[in-house]
């Protein structure tokens, strides 16, 4: 789709663009004037409200900071960094993040595109309330949704396992069993992906209806409108919730806190990147450490994002780019 | 297209007018900054639409302690109620000289909360009431009292001295609480899930038979079993007992963990005299009974029965399916509309051991009134410990208020034999269930790591697991050493 | 009239007889909300459990025999000053529905209920295998006292002025950032866009305490300004989303206002404000819900002046350590829910199908 809507380049919007041309020096004068002034709001609450914290997260790091005896703090250098390649809860707490990321994210992107194309389709009646069911579960405290999903995942009195148990299929231990967590987590985000519908869906409306009229014409399908018209259109919105699901996966913690109290149960198979780092932080009260951990999973996570937007020229079209 | 977003917008603002107005004429949105620069004691008093909502109590000028409920009891609505009450007769009492306030948290956030304030400089002066692990959880943040005791000639003979040497738990055994309340456990029955059986109530005197044998944990588990049933009116007697369908067990030890569970056979410590990880001999016996109680005979539940619906997902004694818990006075919140008493607890290998709660308050190092809070806090454990005493449902840790609050209890409880209490006092754990052990709160960790996994998992073999929990327990220590 | 940005896609194919068409239309249809029908029934399943909670009494809760999907009670029967449990006993004169005085594994002792006079009646067997009478028993009144003990409409104020100032202030500012990042070069633009995707990368649980000590040193706290005062400067999600957003329209559109003498702030305003509805809408809506449910922040900032709590933050009386009241957690869940669903439902009509590009009148 890219190539065909760049050659409206030749378009009537052409005379335009030779003007400014003409004066290269002044345009970016002109240019970035404007540009640092709309992203002032932003900079400018970064360096009161943002700043701050990160570095004196940093600075923690270098210390053996605990927040009950913060008077007892003293620099011990990168000490907090060396016993992160010893602790074993390091390397099982990567482990099962990355686990969990691998499985949840195809699966959720792939449905929160099922649900979004669902209730964007014409042939849907009753939109506003497919949409408002889909999106509901999302707008429930998480404390009440980990009640909720503990009680309908108990083996005992849960509606999801006397459900499958009535249609004849195996009721697993969901929330006990070291392997079904995963599932069982999975599962739950799925429910709360309105996010994800929502943007997707908002993605799907910026497509232009000509686009479709077009490929009608052409007498294209559903499958093929939507592999050749929405899925490139919406390509930045997959880039953005792409890179806002591996953000996420690195630091989930609340459904998995609530779910097993925070325990990080069955044999660890919770214990996820960031619940260690809780535990670190609140529970031993060793924020240092986990100020170092918090530090290295940013850079972890901040290499993975620039890896991301680095492929992202090769497979997200922005049809406003300035790129010609 | 941007009528559409006016529509939404309006909307809102519509809404949040609506609910403005209903919000009983509170400050408007703007004003809300400024309302809130005001010295906070008596404005939010005034603001607060309903007594409800009044954290801060009772009109005074006096120099402002802030008390922080939430590390342990203090948050059921019903104990709100009483804190509330409490706060305005303290103010009202010695409002001239003090502003007691208070700041309630529920348990689940509490400690977080209370972590930031600390690490912020900006922290309340007394705490409590709080238990050994929550001292624990804030070690190096409490105040040494010894100072404040000798200076202020504060009578510490109506106390046992065991309980005032209990809270010497500093790291150089400075003394960071004082003996506020116990709370001594018995064996809770429903009597009529007893009755339903046909079964006799398990013996109210300590060391006594039951039905002419001794009553110990075997026995325990021998009736245990005819009061668990499945659906279909099998008891865990019957060959036709169908284990995944229980709707009734004989015995869960609700609401403590691993080492609590052990202890009701004997008092131990995963700690030897050398600061080493060991498994004391009868809470290996025990674990394996409390396994083989879940797994085996099925008269425990398991994670599973105790989080689902049937059992009231967690306070399982409460739900009125569970015949008998072990557990301590303060159970009184939860067990309403069981008919309940209690009785003694069963013997082990001829001990009997009924552990002991005990609660305290303490004050933070970081306090800016020290002073005013040791005033205050030598006030709420004297002249207002009666009063203090009552909002928990507790027993006085001061020898000569027990009598007059027993005798309140039994008033309140008519039903309940609460001798079976007082007789309690003499089985108390030693070394207690709630003990220090180095890097303490890692080692609890592990400890709740291995309860969730016993009572969760099938087919363990658990005396390679107590060994792993030795092990994980050692590494544990040996980080501090 | 309005200038349109696109072209004919280049495919190919021969365009259907309009019969195979229609046909083809009612499968979609029937595919569609069949299949929309069946995802619908699953997201039900919890938010049946949660509603149906919400309406049992405790005792309700831990009945094993009544049905799950619905509140009932045993039908209950009062015989000299006692009431006694109503069992659907089989006996020689067909199921009758009895009142049993004295429950033991062996026997029970029954009453009839329809004639006490005719004294007790005793059958063999195990009652646990007989059929309890239960009739429908919803505790309507569990939304009554949830309402009653929690103050929701000072609660219910708190949120909103929380969730609508920081929804302004949100939207707005970040409108403007992301625009600045969608349609300016400037040095430095990719690395300070990176850093804005940075501050979202370190967990929240790393950076409280130094976030707070900074709200405490300024004497924010107990006040509702942390919770609000910030949003007002941009945050990564919502600009990266809008960024993404503000690169699909075309720019043909900006440099057709710019010859008409636009300034970029005539141009935000003109034109990438009204061709992103759906886009500012989702954010709008993710930003009033997350500041619905925000609940540490609060706790945590507003803890010693409960008259400023949100409804996340008094919800929390109902999960007290030793009295956790699941029914009442979800019906106070189930009340907070109302509003967003009903603004949800209202705002998603912007979500409408066939966006035109516009805005340069011809």
């Amino acid at each position: 789709m890219a190539e065909v809507l760049t050659q409206r380049d030749a378009g009537p919007s052409t005379p335009a663009r030779v003007a400014p041309k003409s004066r290269p020096g002044k345009l970016s004068r002109y240019q970035t004037r404007w540009a640092w002034f709309f992203v002032s709001p932003w900079l400018i609450g970064f360096l009161l409200f943002t700043l701050i914290p990160i570095v004196a997260t940093l600075g923690f790091s270098f210390t053996n900071y605990s927040p009950v005896t913060p008077e007892a703090t003293r620099f011990i250098g990168v000490q907090n960094y060396v016993r992160m390649t010893t602790d074993p809860k390091v390397a099982t707490s990567l482990l099962v993040t990355v686990r969990y990321a691998v499985l949840a994210i195809p699966i959720t992107l792939g449905f929160g595109l099922l649900l979004a194309a669902m209730v964007n389709a014409k042939s849907l009646k009753g939109q506003s309330f497919f949409r408002t069911m889909f999106y509901m579960p999302s707008m429930i405290p998480v404390v009440a949704a980990g009640l909720i999903w503990a009680g309908v995942m108990n083996t005992q009195t849960g509606w999801l396992n006397l459900g499958l148990e009535a249609i004849g299929l195996p009721a697993p231990d969901w929330l006990n069993s070291t392997f079904w967590i995963y599932p069982a987590l999975v599962l739950i985000g799925l429910w709360g992906t309105g996010n994800l519908m929502l943007t997707l869906l908002a993605g799907m409306q910026g497509v232009p209806n000509e686009l479709y009229e077009a490929a009608s014409i052409d007498g294209a399908g559903a499958w093929v409108k939507f592999r050749h018209v929405t899925l490139p259109m919406i390509s930045p919105v997959l880039f953005y919730n792409l890179t806002l699901m591996i953000i996420g996966a690195f630091k989930y913690f609340d459904m998995a806190y609530v779910l097993k109290n925070g325990t990080g149960g069955p044999a660890d198979a919770t214990l996820f990147y960031n619940l260690n780092l809780y535990k670190n932080a609140f529970e031993y009260n060793l924020m240092g450490y986990a100020s170092a951990l918090a530090w290295v999973l940013f850079l972890i996570v901040f290499a993975l994002a620039v890896v991301l937007f680095g492929t992202s020229g090769r497979w997200v079209y922005y049809a406003g780019d300035g790129k010609k | 297209m941007s009528r559409r977003v006016l529509t939404l917008f309006s909307a809102l603002v519509v809404l949040a007018l609506l609910f403005s107005a209903c919000g009983g004429g509170g400050a408007p949105a703007a004003e809300q900054p400024a309302e809130a620069t005001e010295p906070p004691a008596e404005s939010a008093a005034e603001a607060a639409a309903t007594p409800e909502q009044v954290s801060l109590g009772g009109d005074c000028s006096g120099v402002k302690v802030r008390w922080y409920i939430g590390l342990g009891a203090g948050g059921n609505p019903e104990e709100i109620e009483k804190e509330k009450a409490f706060v305005e007769k303290f103010n009202s009492a010695y409002g001239d000289q003090y502003c007691l306030v208070m700041d309630i948290v529920q348990n689940a956030t509490a400690y977080d909360v209370l972590k930031t304030q600390i690490a912020s400089g900006d922290m309340p002066d007394i705490v409590g009431p709080v238990g050994i692990r929550g001292l624990a959880s804030f070690e190096g943040a409490w105040l040494d009292l010894a100072p404040y005791i000798e200076a202020s000639g504060y009578d510490l003979s109506d106390f046992n001295p065991e309980l005032i040497k209990f809270y010497q738990l500093g790291a150089n055994g400075e003394q960071i609480g004082l003996p506020f309340a116990v709370y001594p456990s018995a064996l809770w029955y429903n009597k009529e899930l007893f009755d339903e059986a046909g079964l006799a109530y398990p013996p109210h005197t300590w060391g006594s038979d039951y039905e002419g044998e001794p009553w110990t944990f075997d026995k325990l588990a021998e009736i245990a079993k005819i009061l668990t049933v499945d659906e279909n009116g099998n008891d865990a007697t019957s060959p036709d007992f169908n284990p995944d369908k229980i709707v009734q067990f004989g015995y869960d030890p609700q609401w403590t963990d691993a080492r609590g569970q052990a202890t009701f056979f004997g008092a131990g410590s995963f700690v030897d005299a050398d600061g080493n990880a060991v498994m004391p001999d009868v809470w290996r016996k025990a674990f394996q009974w409390n396994y083989d109680a879940i797994w085996k005979e099925h008269f425990r539940p398991n994670a599973n029965y105790v989080n689902s619906d049937l059992l009231a997902q967690g306070n399982t004694f409460g739900s009125g399916r569970v015949a008998m818990t072990p557990i301590h006075t303060w159970y009184t919140c939860c067990a309403e509309g069981v008919k309940w008493d209690v009785a003694a607890i069963p013997s082990y290998e001829g001990k009997i051991t009924a552990k002991l709660h005990a609660d305290t308050f303490g004050i933070l190092k970081g306090s800016k009134n020290p002073d005013a809070a040791w005033g205050v806090l030598s006030l709420m454990l004297g002249e207002f410990a009666p009063d203090l005493i009552d909002v928990y449902g507790a027993f006085p840790a001061r020898a000569s208020l027990q009598e007059a609050s027993i005798a309140r209890l039994q008033e309140k409880f008519p039903d309940v034999d609460w001798q079976v209490f007082v007789d309690a006092l003499s089985y108390p754990d030693i070394p207690n269930h709630e003990s220090g052990m180095p890097n303490f709160l890692k080692a609890q960790d592990a400890i709740a790591s291995f309860g969730a996994l016993y009572t969760s998992t099938p087919d363990l073999d658990m005396n390679a697991e107590m060994d792993k929990l030795v092990t994980t327990l050692q590494g544990i220590f040996d980080e501090v050493k | 009239m309005t200038t349109t940005a696109s072209t004919q896609p280049k495919l190919a194919a021969a365009p259907r007889p309009a019969a195979t068409m229609r046909q083809h239309n009612l499968m979609e249809r029937i595919l569609v909300s069949g299949l929309a029908v069946v995802i619908l029934l699953i997201f039900l399943m919890p938010l049946g459990y949660m509603f149906t909670t919400g309406l049992k009494s405790d005792a309700q809760m831990s009945d094993p025999d009544a049905p799950v999907w619905w509140p009932f009670s045993q039908e209950m029967f009062t015989y000299n000053g006692e009431t006694y449990p109503v069992y659907k006993v089989p006996t020689d004169a067909g199921v009758q529905r009895l009142a049993a005085v004295k429950k033991t594994r062996v026997a029970t002792t029954f009453i009839d209920p329809a004639n006490p006079a005719a004294g007790e009646i005793v059958w063999e067997g195990n009652w646990r295998t007989l059929e309890p009478a239960y009739f429908p028993d919803a505790q309507w009144h569990n939304f009554v006292t949830a309402w009653e003990q929690l103050n929701f409409p000072l609660l219910f104020r708190n949120t909103l002025i929380i969730a609508i100032t920081g929804t302004l202030g949100a939207v707005i500012s970040s409108v403007f950032v992301a625009y600045g990042f969608a349609r300016f070069n400037f040095t430095g633009k990719n690395a300070l866009f990176m850093i804005l995707i940075g501050t979202i990368i370190l967990p929240v649980q790393a950076t409280l305490i130094p976030t707070y000590i900074v709200f405490a040193r300024i004497g924010w706290t107990n006040t509702f300004l942390p919770l609000i005062v910030p949003h007002f400067f941009a945050n990564a999600y919502n600009v990266f989303l809008l960024r993404q957003y503000f690169m699909q329209i075309p720019r043909e559109l900006d440099e057709a206002a710019m010859i008409d003498g636009a300034n970029p702030l005539q141009i935000l305003l003109r034109i990438i404000v009204p061709n992103s509805v759906p886009a500012l809408a989702a954010v709008s809506l993710f930003h009033f819900f997350f500041a619905w449910n925000d609940f540490f922040s609060p706790l945590i900032y507003l803890v010693s002046r409960p008259e400023l709590w949100p409804l996340s933050v008094g919800l929390q009386k109902f999960n007290a350590l030793y009295g956790r009241e699941p029914n009442m957690i979800q019906a106070g869940a189930l009340i907070t829910l109302i509003l967003p669903v009903a603004v949800f439902f209202l705002a998603q009509r912007v979500f409408m199908q066939g966006i035109v590009f516009s805005g340069v009148e011809k």
